[in-house]
């Protein structure tokens, strides 16, 4: 499930902030934010797990996985999808990085 | 050429998963899900949690929406029970009386709650199903005493549930500390303590001999003489698996229906998973039945791989959690020893991991409130390691960094 984009593009962090392997959660015109680099992939979702909205960046980030600590969900870093129930998904928010490295989100 | 059929018995998420999985290993042939309940496959954690507490509502639980058994062309049979295996036949009798041909059949019948006799009527309830929820749901809102007997997960979770909703509580366990049996005496009082400190009642050691009903309620005696009056009786003293449609046909049970790692039976094409599966567990070396929500779904979809071809040993670690007032109680692996357990973080601060350690080897970690540290046990529990007390004790040092890492974890750009 994706938001759409509004074109109110906001600094979010910087890529040195977020290394590859990394999640991390920010906030964005008070939303909760989390904000993952796969492999130099940088994908912004909802900070909550679609299961009881428990925060994610409590959670585990292998690499490729993202697992809410609170009942295992799993997820699939790069498309947001559920891999463990797969009958769910992370809300994406758009997301790009400059060429300085700022990473913006369009939180709507 | 006549298509295969698969028939999955048993309307949980065992064979939900099962039936999910069929599909995802690319099995096209038919799918028949045969459940008792009235209603498709869904979710049993929130029965005795937040369903009870009105803060979810069945649909949000199902494992699938309904349309989606039409879109996999899974053929649903609710309210509708298998009555007999015919296994030279290769085929099950419904309660309609229908045969049903199989070349492949997976019981996954669950269990069902212990009973005690002569607690019954309008106003005790056993709680397993929606069904079951709902009548107990439906009757807190009208209720002011309400008694819990048994205190094991069901007992706890209901208790946190009914004074959640302002309802005097009280549970009676013939232990001497409640939980002790499935979590040890440290922790087991640790949450007695959580249950004490919002109200409930806990009457260790003590446990109801006889229920009377009255005109408007409960007259409840104890073994110590005592006497309680009540509005409202939970009881949750266990389960027992549902192995009789397995028994009657032959097949091999023992305290379950028995399987091997592959989730077979002792009758050809026939496999068992979930709450009802005696499976053998290749890391422990012996058969083990799990009731956990958790253990169901991996089973569920272990049997899907084994029916499409792929022989894959069901060797996972057991994973639980029971969600108690705000707290989290999560568990993963087999305690050695509930009595010689390791504690990282503090039991006064209900903020703790507590570990059974056996030569080096962490054998199971319980934790409140830090499911970090489960997870990071989880992917180490069969993984090669050496820790000791010390290290475990010592929260300086990151649980992680005493686990062997995977390459992939610690490569950084």
């Amino acid at each position: 499930m994706s938001s759409a984009i509004t074109g109110q593009w906001q600094e979010a962090m910087h890529l040195d902030d977020l290394w590859e392997g990394e999640m991390e959660g920010v906030e964005i015109d008070g939303k909760k934010v989390l904000l993952v680099n796969i492999d130099g992939e940088v994908r912004a979702y909802k900070n909550r797990c679609p299961h009881q909205a428990w925060a994610l960046d409590e959670g585990d980030f292998d690499g490729q996985t993202i697992t809410c600590v609170r009942h295992m969900w799993t997820f699939d870093a790069l498309s947001g999808k559920g891999t463990n129930p797969d009958n769910c998904e992370l809300i994406t928010y758009p997301c790009r990085v400059e060429e300085d490295g700022t990473i913006l989100v369009d939180v709507g | 050429m006549s298509t295969r059929r698969h028939v999955l018995v048993g309307g949980g998420v065992a064979a939900a998963a099962t039936a999910t999985h069929l599909r995802k290993h690319g099995f096209d042939g038919e799918i028949v899900l045969v459940g008792d309940e009235p209603q498709p496959p869904y979710e049993r954690p929130p029965l005795s949690k937040d369903f009870l507490l009105g803060t979810t509502e069945f649909e949000e639980f199902q494992v699938r929406p309904p349309a989606w058994y039409d879109e996999q062309s899974v053929d649903l049979r609710v309210g509708i029970r298998v009555t007999a295996i015919d296994v030279p036949g290769r085929s099950v009798t419904l309660s309609t009386g229908e045969r049903l041909g199989y070349d492949g059949l997976v019981l996954a019948t669950g269990v069902r709650p212990r009973r005690l006799p002569g607690f019954d009527g309008d106003r005790v309830h056993y709680l397993r199903t929606a069904a079951d929820s709902q009548r107990l749901r439906a009757q807190l809102a009208e209720s002011e005493r309400v008694v819990v007997i048994g205190a094991g997960f069901i007992g706890c979770e209901v208790a946190a549930a009914a004074v959640g909703l302002g309802k005097q509580v009280t549970i009676f366990d013939p232990a001497p500390t409640p939980l002790a049996r499935v979590l040890g005496a440290t922790i087991g009082s640790v949450m007695t303590g959580i249950h004490r400190s919002r109200g409930v009642q806990i009457r260790a050691g003590e446990y109801i001999s006889e229920l009377r009903h009255t005109g408007d309620g409960m007259l409840l005696t104890s073994n110590l003489g005592h006497r309680v009056e009540c509005d409202l009786v939970v009881v949750g003293i266990g389960c027992e698996p549902n192995v009789e449609l397995a028994a009657e046909a032959g097949l091999a049970t023992d305290g379950g229906i028995v399987v091997d790692e592959y989730g077979r039976t002792s009758a050809p094409d026939i496999y068992a998973a979930g709450d009802v599966a005696a499976q053998y567990h290749p890391v422990y070396g012996r058969t083990i039945r799990v009731e956990h929500h958790d253990n169901a779904l991996r089973q569920g979809a272990n049997v899907a791989l084994n029916l499409t071809g792929s022989a894959e040993p069901f060797a996972e670690a057991h994973w639980f959690w029971s969600d108690q007032y705000e707290h989290s109680l999560q568990s993963v692996g087999r305690p050695a020893d509930l009595e010689d357990l390791v504690i990282r973080g503090s039991l006064e601060d209900h903020d703790f991991s507590a570990f059974s350690l056996v030569d080096g080897r962490i054998q199971a970690v319980i934790s409140l409130n830090r499911p970090r540290d489960v997870l990071e046990v989880r992917r180490m529990l069969f993984a090669p390691h050496e820790v000791t007390a010390e290290q475990l004790r010592d929260e300086s040092v990151p649980l992680k960094r005493l686990i062997p890492r995977s390459p992939r974890a610690t490569a950084r750009a």
